[in-house]
């Protein structure tokens, strides 16, 4: 069983700034992640999830606690080990798709290869089957500029993905797109996770793109506070999300009360 | 409490920005040396002879001094522009936080005004030392000595230079913080975009590159084969299609590397593609900056290769041969050279006799105008014969139709030229029976002198009397009297008992050459020699010409126009320097952004600064490149039109200079391209993942 664990987070905790000024965001939070989930993370505004996805990534260090990926302790790594783990062992999808615009569509997607020295030409075959999959053959050669935002985050999306990384985190990945290209996206999104078996963490406020998950972590002021399963085998995503609707309905309203 | 804010900024951007901090007090020396000209020892010394001259040139500076301003508050626009863009976030703050806008105005422009304050602080003291290094060091160089100087401190120019920069650092603020504080708060918060990938068609890409390569081409085969005659219509030609090829040139050439980009990026791994966008990009956004800073470059070795050229050129041929040359008869002059004042500071005198010869007068086509008794006749038939061998060009032309005319050449004595020639130490000429030897003053135009010379080596003779004469093959150029005014176009030098022979009046010398001895000019610097010697002749009331005359206007040009240009030079460099150095870190913060994704996507630190690096390299080298290659052809076209180095001058000498300049510009960029590194790799450096949060 412990195999499937992709990911283990074990009471990690963050704490900003020393003495009176002190702000706890995380405050020992453990889960683990199973090879092949969707598992999206849910909270308020400022309830920590960003944080907790961002000690996921490296980009922040935790206070205390452990995150383990595929067994290695990730704050352990340094200089190559960090930069390999960053551009082979997790894809990113962000917000605001963050492509370099002066590279074009292709050279985005190479980029992480090609910063662990694989060539364009080595990396061809891959990047072909990507594109098709994301349906963004036409823009392969378009600067950003050129670009909707939908083909923008599907070609983000692809660059997270062509390292063939073991999990791939998004942080509001739908949160600069329309509800068409929303959908758009998280078919996508879902269809790999469904086909490739790969590991998604996803951060959303969205209860529609939450409900895209196989399980959702709900987060408040730091803590791990509900947790939502998917009967994947008997569960609509209509009916799904009508429960994450409710989830988030108690959250908002029963806060007070659960502290 | 707003003072104390005003200076800490101020200090905080000095600290940040050394490199452009000290541009601003290279440009406040620059401004001084070149508005203290005047007070220079030299200057000072060429005011009582050549007055006119200095006051021309003196009426010239302040326009000098008007072109520097103009092109220093380019760099001072850029330098402001790069710190404010800066600190963007914190003014946005400063209005959120209701700081009015007229406010923070003033605290702009108190800022300047206290930045401009350190500058000058600093940069005075050091133009005042270098202005008294040059002064003691050209006096000394020319031989004025270092007792006549004085120190110039010039308060005139202290006062220029104060108002000068000073007024246009507040210029370019005022253009500056008047957009800035026209901004709303949101706009000067949100970090700001990079400008989107401009995509130029390829077409007009190719067009432009194409295009400019062959202007480029033209303007350099029109320099280098036109230029001669210097019409101000082909300067005009030459210098619309040098600048606007220029411009095509780096308008087109972000296609050009876009088509390099692909070709190679498939095959090639690491940042490769990466830096190679950043550089096209640059180069596309960029193009007027690079076009602009690459003729600056341009003009700047121009400049300096000139002032080189000429201070080369005019100042180390001169051999100094006769100190005075004294008109009157022997007793009048031997009665003051043998004085005792005068004795010890001679170390020879001898007449100079030099005359014309007894022939007819002539017309142009060869009749006669006025017969003389007992005339000559003369023909310059063998050397015409030579010349018209040489391959035909319009100087041939015109020196054969000279050598045509027969009428009284002039004549030197061998005895007096000998006597010339053993005070500066070169061989005797020995003319034997009959021999003459061919002398000319006109050694500052190389192809009149090539010309002869190859007419002279082929062997060649003038005819007197129908009697042929062997002329040397050597051509004799050192000056025979003080005067450098007077001009001899041709002489023959011929032995003593044919000068007495053929001239018209072989009785008298023309005049009586005196050099100093090398004691006394080593003593008092030759100039004050000179002048010293002149009060041994007050009262006398002999007539007189001296080294110093005769040189004062050449030293003047000299002085002048080599100050001028290389001071030009220097300026135009530190700005080009300045403004690519700006521009790439400007892009390098605006693309601040792209950096953290590429460390997020798993970029090593070190590789970053690595493809930094290129690109700044690649950055500097697309602007020198242009700039060195076009200035090869300029200064080939300068050196063979107007200043053709005069013949005598040493190669070697002139190599060495060229030598020990471009290693000193290699130097000068070597050190910016190094500080802009340095800059890049600590910003780069200073990125952290978790910084995203507040890049967004």
């Amino acid at each position: 069983m412990n195999l499937d664990r992709v990911l283990q987070v074990e009471s990690v905790t963050k704490v900003y700034g020393k003495g009176d000024n002190k702000t706890e965001a995380l405050r020992g939070i453990s889960f683990d992640v199973l090879e092949g989930e969707f598992l999206g993370i849910m909270g308020a505004s400022g309830s920590g999830k960003t944080t907790l996805l961002n000690c996921i990534a490296t980009m922040i260090k935790p206070s205390s606690g452990r995150i383990l990926l595929k067994g290695s302790d990730i704050s352990s790594f340094r200089g190559t080990q960090l930069a390999d783990y960053r551009g082979k062992e997790i894809g990113y999808l962000f917000q605001e798709f963050e492509l370099l615009d002066n590279l074009t569509a292709r050279e985005n997607i190479i980029l992480p290869l090609s910063l662990h020295g694989v060539t364009g030409k080595q990396a061809g075959g891959e990047l072909q089957e990507l594109a098709s999959r994301m349906d963004i053959v036409d823009v392969l050669n378009k600067f950003p500029s050129q670009m909707s935002g939908g083909q923008k985050q599907r070609v983000a999306a692809a660059r997270a993905l062509i390292s063939k990384p073991s999990i791939v985190l998004a942080d509001e990945p739908t949160g600069a797109l329309d509800s068409k290209n929303s959908k758009v996206l998280l078919d996508k999104l879902y269809a790999i996770n469904k086909e490739q078996q790969k590991t998604i963490v996803m951060v959303t406020h969205d209860a529609n793109a939450a409900s895209y998950c196989s399980r959702i972590l709900f987060i408040q002021d730091g803590r791990l506070f509900h947790e939502l399963r998917k009967n994947v085998k008997t569960e609509t995503r209509d009916s799904f999300y009508e429960r994450i609707v409710t989830a988030i309905a108690q959250l908002g309203g029963g806060s007070a009360n659960v502290l | 409490m707003f003072f104390k804010h005003v200076r800490r900024n101020a200090a905080k951007y000095r600290k940040n920005n050394g490199l452009f901090f000290s541009s601003l007090v290279v440009a406040i020396v620059a401004f001084y040396t070149l508005l203290s000209l005047g007070d220079q020892d030299v200057m000072r010394f060429l005011k009582t002879i050549e007055s006119d001259a200095v006051s021309k040139l003196m009426l010239l500076i302040p326009a000098v001094y008007m072109i520097s301003l103009f092109f220093v508050f380019f760099l001072v626009y850029f330098t402001y522009r790069y710190q404010l863009d800066n600190r963007k976030k914190e003014f946005g703050l400063y209005l959120m936080l209701g700081m009015k806008r007229s406010t923070l105005f003033a605290m702009l422009m108190s800022e300047t005004i206290w930045n401009s304050l350190v500058s000058i602080l600093l940069g005075l003291p050091i133009a005042l030392l270098l202005t008294e290094g040059i002064s003691l060091a050209t006096a000394k160089l020319v031989g004025l000595g270092i007792i006549g100087h004085k120190i110039s401190f010039s308060i005139p120019a202290v006062l220029g230079t104060v108002i000068g920069f000073i007024a246009v650092q507040m210029i370019a603020m005022l253009f500056l913080s008047a957009a800035f504080s026209r901004k709303e708060p949101m706009e000067l918060l949100r970090s700001d975009s990079p400008e989107k990938q401009v995509s130029l068609s390829g077409k007009k890409g190719w067009l432009g590159l194409v295009l400019g390569l062959f202007f480029l081409i033209l303007a350099y085969a029109i320099g280098v084969t036109m230029l001669r005659s210097f019409d101000f219509k082909i300067v005009m030609l030459v210098l619309a299609l040098g600048g606007s090829g220029t411009f095509l040139l780096y308008h087109g050439m972000g296609v050009f590397i876009g088509h390099k980009i692909q070709q190679k990026s498939p095959a090639r791994s690491g940042l490769f593609t990466f830096t190679g966008r950043q550089i096209q990009e640059n180069v596309l956004h960029q193009y007027r900056a690079l076009a602009v800073s690459s003729l600056l470059l341009l003009m700047a070795l121009a400049c300096i290769s000139f002032g080189i050229g000429v201070a080369s050129g005019r100042g180390s041929q001169e051999t100094r041969t006769v100190d005075f040359s004294i008109e009157g008869s022997k007793q009048e002059v031997c009665g003051v050279l043998d004085s005792e004042a005068s004795k010890s500071m001679i170390s020879m005198y001898y007449p100079m006799f030099l005359g014309s010869m007894n022939t007819n007068l002539y017309d142009q086509t060869g009749a006669v105008l006025e017969s003389k008794p007992n005339a000559h006749e003369l023909s310059w038939a063998g050397l015409s014969a030579a010349l018209a061998n040489l391959p035909e060009t319009d100087l041939r032309n015109n020196m054969m139709e000279n050598f045509s005319d027969r009428s009284g050449s002039y004549l030197i004595s061998e005895t007096s030229y000998n006597n010339l020639l053993q005070t500066i130490g070169k061989k005797p000429i020995q003319l034997g029976k009959s021999q003459v030897a061919l002398y000319t003053s006109m050694k500052d135009s190389s192809d009149f002198i090539n010309n002869l010379d190859d007419a002279l080596k082929s062997g060649t003779y003038i005819e007197v009397d129908d009697r042929k004469y062997e002329l040397l093959p050597n051509i004799y150029f050192d000056n025979v009297v003080a005067d450098r005014k007077i001009t001899l176009y041709s002489a023959l030098i011929v032995s003593d008992e044919d000068f007495k022979n053929w001239a018209s009046d072989s009785s008298t010398p023309f005049c009586w050459n005196v050099l100093l001895s090398q004691k006394t000019v080593n003593e008092k610097g030759l100039m004050q020699a000179i002048l010293s010697m002149e009060q041994n002749f007050a009262g006398t009331g002999l007539e007189y010409e001296s080294y110093i005359g005769g040189i004062g206007r050449n030293l003047f040009y000299t002085v002048a126009a080599s100050y001028l240009t290389i001071y030009l030079g220097i300026l135009f460099m530190v700005i080009a320097n300045t403004v690519i150095g700006l521009k790439y870190l400007m892009q390098q913060r605006e693309n601040k952004r792209r950096y953290l994704t590429l460390l997020m996507l798993g970029a090593d630190v070190d590789d970053l600064c690595k493809s930094a690096g290129t690109q700044i390299c690649l950055f500097f080298a697309l602007v020198l490149g242009v700039a060195v290659f076009s200035s090869v052809f300029a200064i080939w076209s300068m050196f063979t039109s107007f200043l053709k180095l005069p013949v005598g001058t040493s190669l070697v000498k002139v190599i060495v200079i060229a030598g020990i300049s471009s290693i000193l510009f290699v130097m000068i960029e070597c050190i910016y391209i190094h500080i802009v590194e340095h800059t890049s790799s600590r910003e780069i450096q200073a990125l952290r993942v978790r910084d995203r949060g507040n890049a967004f």
